[in-house]
């Protein structure tokens, strides 16, 4: 784009090009004043109480919100039924996000660590003492060490792409994202099969084999709640975990599908797919690349073979196979989210991809789809050149083939241990805790160990802000303006949305937007940052007038319309322009070209394999602490089944210690069927090092303590099954 | 306040939706100023390892019954029923002397620590005059609870109630007329329980069954 250099240029040619209304409209936000209590004799009576629209943020899943603010206080937070994409809900953590306004625990102003690392010694800074010092160290590390010596990693958040940006104009490619800890593998497996992330189109679903994901406790929206309305209206659902969740709980078909086998199960359904015809041959004969190679290839992995691995019975996979060919295209093995999980992740997902496949439910009405979503505008900016800097990021190379643009934590925490190829000595943390989310906690205090300057911004003193030098307290969502969010949900639910502030920012606390425009001011990078986000947000909605108006009378703008059925016809985005059973780029990159299974390493005699998990009320690390969500949850326990309790002298509420190669914890046992007698949980979230969190302090045990790192090989997704512990009563 | 035809304020759940995230409890919590460790509503779980017949989780709360034991168990006239059928505690009455909490077969009534009066859930009375709907009901993900008017024939609970496919939670030997309806073939029906009620109260015959 010519004008992306002249920033002032093309904004001002904005201004003239739009409507003043839709730039007024842009700027004002969505508010509306719903009532004014006046009459009644009631408490409560005479107070201005006024309702303004936005997303909650106590995950990744931005659903609508509407927010009462009774006397500048707010007192509620009630789901947007325009929320299309939230099904018109708000979970528990959603009603919680009022204590994550107001949390005595808030960082409240800019702190410099005085004492050691994690020593919690601070005093306090003002925020121009704050910056100058974060600058200059910026600036110290850039000109020492390149300006790749400087590691920035931002979370899920709707002003990420402002500290991706303020990385991209400082001039380092070591940007990290939560991702590597999370979903890497799955994307890599779909988009190396689809050429792009499908979304399942969970409502319209008759069937559904729910490989490992726990939907109704690890609430995405809308899935879980299409699940429901899914299965109330008859749709079949079956899962397959180690665990009894209550996804589990619900399902039609539960199994305990040994840990690491979901590959020999999805080969077995693939394989009496193809023994049987049952797929759809014409879509096959159109759509696929590599049916004949994946047809010799299954033929070894029938279903009485991955009963053995699986220990689900041969009849039962088979029995499913032609259930799931029954119910085609309508019919789905649901791709999951987080599947940071085994060394082979990818190929485990691409088993998963390469069903779906066959089942013909591409671009079909309750099978996988890829709805349309709106494209915003932006405000271009040229990054300035560093010629020292090095050719490629820090952790390149270190898996076969890994995303340039999210990275790997793990490789890239090893390669700041290392030293090689080049040093890192900074490191910028945004809204994300990879002391609590990173597997082997103590990998990531060493990696701090090697840093010359540590900066966290986030809203509470989290583990990874309690390890950092200075430490930037940001204002919660209720309390920020962000830009537009365009999201991708499922079908006739994806959509666009925002937040303005409902309330002032409380204490000293400031948007990571501020932040990195006043270091940019600093570091002379004003090109990139010469904005405000009321620009911004015009540049996002010139062309998108219809955006803006619904924005302001919903709060949320809805893409309806058909959402499968749409490329018809289109080639796919892969080397075949067709789906590929058969990947020649896998080859290309000394990578299987179709997934071959490695059964999971064995567990030692005495040990147990950990999994990870979620439930409905912690998100990750970030909720643990919040006083509404403790009161449902305010400690971690290790279920374990009652076999081996008993055979380890355990008891139901005993202390035990959890002790692996990495780390360990201890925390109370919580002896249940639930978990197969070879696998122990944990939640995430507690055992925290940080004395900030005061209600979680002292409760339970670091799940990223004891965990390993190892890592997915082909994408360098963290694999967070491959670690056995042992167990004893303390 | 004037009501051209009076309501009566009932809730139908289908436990067979209800996924145990929780999202009711907090709501509640957060809308009424609830204090910690209290609630005024609950999830009851039925949880079946052995696969052989489903799990299933069962919301609740108070049940605004027509004959309610807590109100005769009030020695100062505090706790009432509403011409909307609403079981109310009117916070500058009530002495705090917990006669109603036991009262209740339901165990929906608790002491307010910090204010020392009985509360309860009241179906977000103030939301309902401000034509919302209460907050448990609008936040569930997947509604589980269907919220309405009984007296109202066009209304979504009094359609399901005239199906006639649902039970009540009755406790043995009493029944206050419950007005919280759960979907037919809810398993969870064994758990209120016969009230304890001050000697000097006297219910009418037909309570006791």
């Amino acid at each position: 784009m010519s004008a992306s250099s002249k920033p002032t240029i093309s904004r001002r040619s904005f201004i003239k090009l739009s409507g003043a209304a839709a730039a007024a409209a842009a700027v004002g936000g969505p508010s509306r004043v719903l009532h004014a209590l006046v009459s009644g004799n009631e408490e409560g009576a005479g107070v201005a109480a006024r309702e303004m629209f936005s997303a909650c943020d106590m995950c990744f899943n931005k659903c609508g919100l509407i927010a009462r603010v009774e006397d500048g206080v707010i007192k509620k937070l009630d789901p947007n039924p325009h929320s299309l994409k939230s099904r018109g809900m708000l979970c528990a953590r959603g009603n919680a996000g009022i204590k994550q306004l107001y949390d005595p625990d808030r960082l409240k102003y800019p702190l410099l660590r005085k004492g050691g690392r994690g020593e919690g010694k601070w005093h306090r800074l003002t925020w121009d003492q704050a910056l100058d010092h974060a600058a200059e160290q910026m600036q110290r590390i850039g000109e020492t060490y390149t300006r790749c010596g400087f590691l920035f990693m931002a979370g899920t958040d709707m002003q990420s792409t402002f500290v991706h940006r303020f990385a991209e104009a400082y001039g380092s490619y070591n940007v990290i994202s939560h991702e590597s800890n999370c979903l890497l593998s799955r994307n890599r497996a779909f988009l190396d099969t689809f050429g792009v992330v499908p979304t399942p189109d969970v409502l319209h679903s008759k069937y559904i084999i729910m490989p490992g994901a726990n939907r109704f406790e690890a609430l995405v929206t809308p899935d879980s709640m299409d699940l429901m309305t899914a299965m109330q209206g008859g749709c079949k659902l079956v899962v397959l975990d180690p665990r009894f969740t209550k996804t589990a709980a619900l399902a039609d078909e539960w199994y305990a599908i040994k840990p690491g086998t979901d590959m020999a199960f999805f080969l077995a359904i693939a394989q009496v797919l193809i023994s049987e015809n049952l797929y759809d041959e014409k879509f096959v004969a159109e759509k696929i690349n590599g049916l004949d190679e994946f047809k010799a290839h299954v033929a070894q992995y029938t279903p009485e073979w991955a009963e053995k691995e699986t220990e689900i019975p041969a009849r039962d996979i088979r029995r499913m196979a032609r259930e799931l060919a029954a119910a085609a295209p309508a019919a789905m093995i649901y791709p999951g989210r987080r599947s940071s999980d085994y060394t082979d992740s990818t190929q485990i997902r691409r088993s998963f991809a390469i069903v779906n496949a066959l089942l013909g439910n591409w671009d079909r009405e309750g099978g996988l789809i890829v709805p349309k979503k709106i494209k915003t505008g932006s405000i271009y900016h040229d990054a300035p050149f560093y010629e020292d800097n090095p050719e490629d990021r820090v952790d390149a190379g270190r898996a076969q083939m890994m995303f340039d643009e999210e990275g790997s934590f793990k490789h890239t925490r090893d390669a700041v241990i290392e030293g090689r190829p080049y040093p890192i000595k900074g490191w910028l943390t945004y809204k994300t805790n990879p002391m609590q989310t990173g597997a082997n906690r103590n990998k990531t205090i060493q990696m701090i160990d090697h840093l010359d300057f540590m900066m966290s911004v986030d809203i509470v003193m989290s583990d990874t802000a309690w390890m950092a030098d200075l430490v930037l307290p940001a204002p919660s969502y209720l309390e920020r303006k962000d830009p537009i969010s365009a999201f991708l949900a499922s079908s006739s639910c994806s959509g666009v949305i925002t937040r303005d502030p409902i309330v002032p920012a409380m204490f000293e606390s400031r948007p990571v937007f501020w932040i990195v425009k006043e270091l940019s001011k600093r570091l002379d990078l004003t090109e990139s940052f010469d904005f405000t986000i009321d620009d911004f947000r015009k540049a996002q909605l010139e062309k998108l007038p219809e955006v803006v108006t619904a924005l302001k009378n919903e709060g949320v703008y809805n893409i309806t319309g058909p959402s499968y059925g749409i490329h018809e016809g289109k080639p796919f985005k892969t080397k075949s322009k067709k789906i590929e059973l058969f990947n020649s780029r896998y080859v290309e990159n000394g990578v299987d070209p179709m997934p071959v299974y490695h059964p999971p390493q064995p567990v030692p005699r005495d040990h147990f394999r950990m999994v990870v998990g979620r439930n409905a009320f912690i998100t990750q690390s970030a909720s643990t602490n919040n006083s509404l969500l403790w009161e449902l949850q305010n400690e971690n326990s290790l279920w374990i089944h009652p076999k081996p309790a008993s055979n380890l002298g355990i008891n139901h509420g005993d202390r035990v210690e959890v002790v692996s190669p990495a780390g360990r914890g201890r925390l109370k046992a919580r002896v249940t069927e639930e978990t197969r007698p070879d696998t122990v949980y944990m939640d995430t979230g507690f055992g925290v090092i940080s004395k900030g969190l005061s209600n979680i302090f002292g409760k339970g045990a670091c799940i990223a303590e004891i965990l390993e790192d190892h890592a997915d090989s082909v994408s360098g997704n963290m694999a967070m099954h491959e670690t056995f512990i042992r167990v004893r009563r303390v | 306040m004037k009501q051209s035809t009076p309501k009566k304020y009932g809730i139908v759940i289908d436990g067979s939706r209800c996924i145990d995230c929780k999202a009711c409890m907090i709501a509640c919590k957060v809308e009424n100023d609830v204090p910690e460790g209290m609630w005024r509503n609950w999830i009851r779980p039925l949880q079946n390892v052995s696969g052989k017949q489903k799990s299933e989780f069962q919301p609740g709360q108070c049940m605004q019954c027509d004959d309610p034991s807590c109100v005769a168990a009030c020695p100062v006239g505090a706790t009432y029923k509403q011409a909307d059928g609403l079981v109310i505690i009117d916070p500058k009455k009530c002495i705090g002397c917990g006669n109603c909490v036991s009262a209740c077969p339901y165990g929906a009534r608790y002491r307010n620590p910090a204010k020392n009066i009985a509360d309860k859930c009241d179906f977000c009375q103030h939301r309902l005059k401000r034509g919302e709907e209460p907050a448990c009901v609008i936040t569930c993900p997947t509604k589980s609870r269907i919220f309405g008017d009984l007296n109202d024939p066009t209304s979504e609970v009094s359609r399901l109630v005239s199906e006639g496919k649902l039970v009540r939670v009755i406790a043995p030997h009493i029944n206050t007329r419950p007005n919280i309806y759960y979907r037919e073939g809810t398993r969870l029906l064994d758990w209120a329980v016969t009230p304890t009620l001050p000697g000097n109260i006297h219910m009418p015959a037909e309570f006791w069954e």
